[in-house]
């Protein structure tokens, strides 16, 4: 250890008692000892995937071997080819999108539309309304799940566009989130337009609503990927190929291939797991803010 | 503001207008301004499709399942339902399967939640100080929670697979045994609930971070001042400041494990024999399988009672409660 290097002022204040030497001795440690602690978690947590990209590109032989080898020693592309023409992925990758896109649009407005009501509007029974609501972010879709498949049978829902759709517009979390937002502007916002005779829904579609482009980004981006990740629901509403989402399709892909096809399994995982971690990336900031409004409130 | 908040149990309950209990549940005892009693109807129109869509697709299926366990019942056939009276509740304290899954579910969370929330803070401590390279790891970490778990648990199941898995290399490189992790008993539960604190730990280092970064530098200069160390610091600054984010971590782990399905479902589908089947493969078992309605909603009522449960008992004894303040 050199003396050149002098330790930074609040690295003095932390540790006014030990001998010098211990110190500086500590001051190098401790950020060596931090990444090499996050470098473990880092391989812990996101080393699988990794794994599983490598594997998809392997033959079979190579992907079970022992001891396995890092890099495809031939980068066998053409799974991704062959697992397209095994099982309807296309038609899958459709299905979630479309479904997802929808159920997450009707999640946004609908929630806004409540959220604003709760928040800036008076009417009879408000709070009591509001109650109710809140009352449906303690019954999970677990507990409600066989009448509410036995109803959407009565519709003709299950195996549905609708069925995927439809019954996931309802967000009490999101009408929340928005009354949550919508109550911190202050009670003169829309004063002036009132007073110029400006009725609910343009006061709505001309003040409120511009302003809330962080609340629809944050909780818009969670309940896309709430959604296209919403296993449970999925697998009890539809068991028809034609309207399979990509998880769903994922799980009758492993149960038709053996497990020696491991290469393979690997490819189709990666196409369920790649495109939601590429979102993830792109949205992160919205994504982390809006995990963490559900922890703040 | 108007919103949940966690309040001292014993903080002062805020003044409201003098419309009584029930005027205060109703409407908040407020006063209207002029023009605004004009604007109800709109109002009801604003929040018409959140509240008619809940109640269609969750109120009603919640009355349905309580009625429905009191029944014979098949969810896919046009036969109606029959009375049952008590008898699928009998059925379920007497069904050695039923109370075997509910064991299961049990140790699954008393597992799950306390590892995942400790590897959680203790990512979060790690990374609460800005250094290079923080931002990065931070991601990695997140990923597997973002990842869609059917994904994810393939993955898993490839890597401690006994087919040239990487988990079998390592115990073959150490002269252990071979372990067959998905198909042995107590390893097929120790796998699951090792995915599962690997799927979650990264929310549970997000909520805490956020809550890390909230407690005041100044608490910890004076702890400095007073010849704190680093333990003493953690002990008695940060940890009952960052209380707040361990309840509500506890109370929606609970909760989300209670109704833990996609995890066992592809890693175990509740094998070897039962011995890792939770409440919720055994309810779809009962339901989608055995088509016994009637006692697969008696089981989502004895679910939906042990969530409730649980949440009121950790409110209740760990001295804090939430508390909706409107205003």
């Amino acid at each position: 250890m050199t003396t050149t290097v002098t330790a930074p002022p609040s690295d003095r204040i932390s540790s006014p008692s030990p001998a010098p030497h211990r110190r500086r001795q500590r001051h190098y440690l401790a950020p060596i000892a931090r990444h090499g602690m996050l470098i473990v978690a880092s391989i812990l947590f996101f080393g699988p995937f990794v794994w599983m990209i490598l594997t998809s590109l392997k033959t079979p032989v190579e992907a079970t071997q022992y001891p396995p080898t890092i890099f495809p020693s031939h980068w066998q592309w053409h799974n991704y080819i062959s697992i397209f023409q095994q099982e309807p992925f296309g038609r899958f990758y459709f299905n979630s999108i479309l479904t997802t896109t929808i159920a997450t649009a009707g999640q946004i407005v609908t929630s806004a539309f409540a959220g604003y009501a709760f928040a800036r509007l008076r009417f009879p029974g408000r709070n009591l309304l509001f109650f109710l609501m809140l009352g449906a972010l303690l019954v999970p879709f677990q507990v409600v799940f066989v009448p509410l498949v036995h109803l959407l049978g009565d519709f003709h829902w299950l195996n549905s566009y609708q069925g995927l759709i439809v019954p996931n517009i309802p967000s009490a979390f999101g009408a929340f989130l928005f009354r949550q937002f919508f109550s911190q502007f202050p009670a003169e916002l829309e004063d002036a337009a009132r007073m110029d005779g400006a009725g609910l829904w343009r006061r709505f579609t001309r003040i409120i609503a511009p302003l809330s482009k962080s609340v629809v980004g944050s909780f818009g981006i969670l309940s896309f990927v709430y959604n296209w990740n919403n296993f449970f629901f999925q697998f009890v509403i539809v068991n028809s190929s034609k309207y399979m989402t990509v998880q769903l399709g994922l799980t009758i892909f492993q149960a038709q291939n053996s497990e020696s096809q491991f290469n393979l399994l690997m490819a189709a995982s990666s196409l369920a797991v790649v495109p939601v971690v590429i979102v993830f990336l792109i949205f992160q900031k919205q994504i982390v803010r809006g995990v963490t409004l559900q922890g703040l409130k | 503001m108007a919103d949940l908040t966690i309040i001292p149990r014993d903080a002062p309950r805020p003044a409201t207008a003098d419309r009584g209990r029930l005027g205060r549940l109703f409407n908040g005892g407020e006063r209207y301004l002029p023009g605004q009693r004009k604007e109800a109807a709109g109002a009801y129109l604003f929040i018409g499709p959140t509240i008619l869509l809940l109640a269609l697709f969750y109120f009603i299926p919640l009355i349905q399942t309580f009625y429905y366990s009191f029944t014979h019942w098949n969810p896919f056939s046009v036969q109606r339902a029959s009375g049952a009276g008590l008898s699928n509740y009998r059925h379920l304290v007497t069904t050695a399967q039923f109370l075997s899954s509910l064991g299961h579910t049990l140790i699954y969370i008393v597992f799950t939640v306390p590892i995942g929330m400790a590897v959680g803070l203790a990512l979060a401590l790690l990374l609460n100080h800005p250094f290079r390279g923080r931002s990065v790891y931070r991601t990695l970490v997140f990923i597997p929670y973002i990842a869609p778990i059917v994904g994810s648990a393939f993955v898993f199941d490839f890597v401690v697979s006994p087919l040239g898995g990487v988990a079998d290399g390592v115990l073959n490189s150490l002269g252990l045994p071979q372990i067959n992790f998905l198909n042995q008993d107590p390893w097929a539960m120790i796998s699951i609930i090792a995915f599962s604190v690997w799927q979650i730990a990264g929310f549970n280092m997000v909520i805490y971070l956020a809550a890390l970064g909230a407690v005041p530098d100044m608490y910890y200069e004076a702890g400095l001042i007073d010849g704190a160390n680093a333990a003493q610091r953690f002990r008695s600054i940060t940890w009952p400041l960052i209380w707040p984010s361990t309840l509500f971590l506890l109370m929606i782990g609970v909760v989300n494990s209670i109704q833990m399905f996609t995890q066992g479902y592809i890693l175990t589908q509740g094998g070897p024999l039962t011995s890792t089947q939770v409440i919720m493969e055994w309810i779809y078992q009962q339901s989608f399988v055995s088509l016994n309605g009637g006692l697969a909603t008696a089981g989502s009522v004895v679910l939906f009672l042990i969530g409730m449960v649980l949440t009121l008992i950790q409110l209740r004894f760990l001295g804090r409660r939430y508390a909706v303040n409107l205003g």
